[in-house]
């Protein structure tokens, strides 16, 4: 193997890295509130068309993340109001954000004349750093340092505390004065903006294009990441990276010559779902979740 | 006990009035049998402990959570020092100087007891100012002198140390009303007595202390005035030193309980349940290596008392077939029944009265007829051939239900969970005992029951015995086990430390077997 191609490997992982662990560290704030939203596949594929769609229509790659970052919001409102102040099923809230996705961001490329597949016109997609030896996108640097701020956030903050504390006992929390259903739609919004961002990054960024399995499963990965973490975001940039680098290692292979006749695609491309499932199950029983979590808050 | 300080009857007859509540009422839905509080009156002033005494269910909570802000009321008003306010949660009872202790403690059991306090400060967000929680607590605990120390994890403290945990946490934001829900029932009496000095300690700085408790002689302890609730009403405020032990048990109870229930001599001689160096399963680590061992004869109460936490409820679900035991052997009418299933713990006649009744004792979306032959109703005459035969459950849920003056109104529309906790621990004693089991596991069995239907347990509990059934008597409530027990034994850290004759037991030398035979370090 040559150099060149682990500089390859090295930037293609660190790509990989970005949505997942974005999308990870926005659901490790709401879940140490207490709230786990299933549906980041969703807000993934809806921010990724209308970040696609933003950048389309403004020509500029920042309105279509801040797109991204709205759709995302929006839905993290809904999903926090809907499991806070109206005591909804959070798990059946997070499967109908997914469903809705799905069908929604199908049907929206057909409408725009391209079943499946929608490009993002070159000059409002984000210009990449050149680093000598290849190039990567800003968003790389953003999340590292959105990993290390929100662990600061959630260790070393008086907010942090408080969003914790209303994920393990939001009884208690409510006792010592903190508005917990409203911090907690407060994280719901911020996960939302997260997860928005990374399906942004996904169209305008990283593919520039948007499709109708553009996601791939990148939010249940996320999600998987979140477990492996214990809720820490630190560990959920290792996470990512781990996930990506499977990713980019998969893609290599299957595009290495001679390498498919030996061994089929599908089982390359099953590289990085496979190491998650391994990973997960090593996490689970080890990691400490929140006691409040997934359970709607009630006074009286 | 503590000796009884001479308090000088009126002296804070002249101070300020801190916390005032007027015609205070509250109904709950979906409870239909009374209001939870009927035009409360009520008042605290400064440097006073007032005690609001009552049984479970008088509505000694609810008012509290109503002055803290935590609950909404349906009429009445609340005046803080004369002004009237409107709460609407717990926050601005805060900001008005007023701090709650609650019952089940509101700790994060993750958290250390400076990132407890620190939860409820009024700081930036983006501010983290632990180092200096930690030293304002170290002097707050010097101060009062209540022992903690505020880098220990809550989850790793003992109840007692949670409950100083719990109110050093509302001492820090320094109110000037202490509402204190029941703070002994976690403590052992040496632990309470110490309590009871910081909270002297309080009063005479000017704070003003609302003690809630049901039990008398905590009461006599403690306080300059005392309030008597009885089901949402009131009976009267007094002063202590104007009133007797007697005079306040009448009001209280309607009927005083006797300290020692008389009966004849245990006639049995076998065991209906023997216990062999049982360690429950999941408790290997905190468990002695001997476990825990004791025999109960047929015919007998064995009153099992202890600070909640020390393994009761895992000895109780390892002797129901609800936990497997990591070591030793449970023998039920010298039967090997170690690791059996629940069922057959069932069929061999051990009845099981839980704590938490509307967890385990009940399915509380279930109707109360359903709920009441929820053990009986694989057998004849309740169904044949897995038919249910409606007409024979309704009899005999009636039959339950008029036996024990159950408030239900209908059987078969009414699901259990709008019932009232007394009137779901009525059926669920009518379920264990019409068979006559030889074993009954009896957990907290009158807890949230008035005078009369404690008596009428009781009693029920002496029949039992006289016709042969072992009681197991788990309970927290040293006078319940004092009454009521023909031997006594104390559970500490999952093993029987002592075992005393029931009759003429020493209530000091319970005490030091519950805090682990060694005497609790002086806190002043």
């Amino acid at each position: 193997m040559e150099l060149a191609h682990v500089w390859g490997i090295l930037f293609i992982s660190l790509h990989a890295m970005v949505p997942i662990t974005l999308a990870a560290i926005g659901e490790t704030i709401e879940e140490s509130a207490g709230l786990f939203n299933i549906g980041l596949e969703g807000i993934l594929l809806l921010s990724a068309l209308t970040g696609a769609l933003g950048a389309e229509a403004s020509g500029s790659a920042t309105i279509g993340l801040l797109a991204g970052m709205g759709t995302g919001a929006l839905i993290g409102l809904l999903f926090g109001v809907i499991n806070t102040y109206l005591k909804g099923s959070q798990l059946i809230t997070g499967v109908g954000i997914n469903l809705f996705a799905f069908g929604f961001v199908a049907l929206l490329l057909i409408l725009l004349g391209a079943p499946g597949f929608h490009s993002v016109p070159r000059d409002a997609q984000i210009q990449l750093i050149p680093l000598g030896v290849g190039s990567l996108s800003p968003l790389v640097f953003v999340t590292v340092i959105l990993a290390i701020a929100v662990w600061w956030l959630l260790n070393r903050s008086q907010l942090g505390l408080k969003i914790k504390a209303v994920g393990e006992n939001p009884a208690a929390a409510d006792v010592a004065g903190i508005r917990v259903n409203a911090l907690r739609v407060g994280t719901a919004i911020a996960a939302g903006v997260l997860a928005g961002l990374a399906g942004a990054y996904l169209s305008v960024d990283w593919f520039g294009a948007v499709t109708k399995e553009i996601t791939a499963g990148r939010g249940f990965i996320a999600l998987a990441t979140v477990v492996f973490s214990g809720l820490n975001p630190l560990l959920a940039l290792l996470g990512g990276f781990i996930f990506g680098f499977f990713d980019g290692f998969a893609t290599w292979i299957a595009t290495y010559p001679g390498i498919k006749k030996i061994i089929p695609w599908q089982f390359v491309a099953m590289a990085p779902y496979v190491v998650t499932l391994l990973v997960v199950a090593g996490a689970i029983g080890r990691v400490r979740f929140p006691k409040g979590l997934g359970v709607p808050y009630l006074r009286e | 006990m503590v000796e009884q300080t001479a308090i000088s009857p009126r002296r804070a007859v002249q101070n300020q009035v801190l916390l005032e509540a007027r015609g205070i009422s509250k109904g709950f839905p979906g409870v239909w049998e009374h209001l939870i509080l009927d035009h409360i009156d009520f008042d605290v002033r400064a440097g006073e402990v007032h005690s609001l005494l009552g049984e479970n269910g008088a509505g000694k909570t609810v008012i509290a959570n109503i002055l803290s802000g935590y609950y909404g009321r349906t009429a009445g008003e609340i005046r803080v020092k004369g002004k009237a306010v409107n709460f609407s949660s717990p926050r601005e009872g805060l900001a008005h100087g007023i701090a709650m202790v609650h019952q089940e403690l509101m700790l994060v059991p993750a958290f250390t007891v400076a990132q407890n306090v620190m939860v409820g400060l009024k700081a930036p967000n983006l501010s983290f100012h632990l180092q200096q929680v930690e030293k304002k607590l170290a002097e707050l605990t010097a101060h009062y002198g209540i022992q903690v120390d505020p880098r220990a994890r809550v989850e790793d403290l003992s109840a007692g140390e949670q409950q100083r945990v719990e109110i050093l946490k509302v001492l820090f934001h320094e109110p000037e009303v202490l509402l204190l829900d029941e703070p002994t029932s976690l403590l052992t009496p040496q632990e309470a007595d110490q309590l009871f000095v910081v909270l002297r300690g309080m009063a005479d700085e000017g704070k003003g202390i609302v003690f809630i408790t049901h039990k008398m002689r905590e009461v006599f302890a403690v306080s300059d005035r005392v309030t008597v609730l009885k089901l949402g009403k009131m009976q009267g405020t007094c002063y202590i030193s104007e009133t007797t032990e007697d005079e306040l048990t009448r009001r209280t109870f309607g009927e005083t309980v006797p300290d020692y229930m008389e009966r004849p001599p245990v006639k049995f001689k076998e065991n209906a349940l023997e216990v062999q160096h049982l360690v429950p399963k999941g408790l290997e680590d905190k468990a002695n290596t001997a476990g825990l061992s004791f025999a109960l004869h047929k015919g007998e109460i064995l009153g099992l008392a202890g600070v909640a936490g020390n393994g009761q409820s895992e000895l109780i679900e390892c002797i129901t077939g609800l936990r497997p035991a990591a070591q030793g052997e449970i023998l039920i009418l010298d039967r090997n029944m170690t690791d059996c299933l629940p069922r057959a713990f069932i069929e061999l006649g051990v009845a099981h009265i839980p704590e938490r009744r509307r967890e385990v004792g009940m399915v509380e979306q279930m109707f109360v007829a359903e709920n009441v032959v929820l053990k009986d109703y694989r057998t004849p005459p309740f169904s044949n051939h897995t038919v249910l035969n409606h007409k024979e459950i309704t009899r005999h849920t009636e039959g339950i239900v008029t036996r024990f003056n159950a408030l239900v109104p209908d059987l078969w529309k009414t699901e259990c969970r709008i019932l009232s906790g007394g009137n779901i621990q009525r059926l669920i004693l009518g379920r264990e005992t019409w068979r006559k089991p030889p074993v009954i596991i009896a957990s907290h069995p009158t807890e949230g029951l008035d005078a009369k239907a404690i008596r009428h347990t009781w009693e029920l509990f002496l029949e039992l015995r006289e016709n042969g059934s072992g009681i197991l008597l788990i309970s927290e409530d040293l006078d319940e086990i004092m009454s009521l027990s023909d031997r006594i034994g104390v559970i500490f850290e999952s093993a029987i430390v002592g075992m005393v004759e029931g009759k003429g037991a020493d209530r000091e030398q319970l005490g030091h077997w519950m805090a682990g035979g060694r005497l609790p370090a002086a806190t002043t």
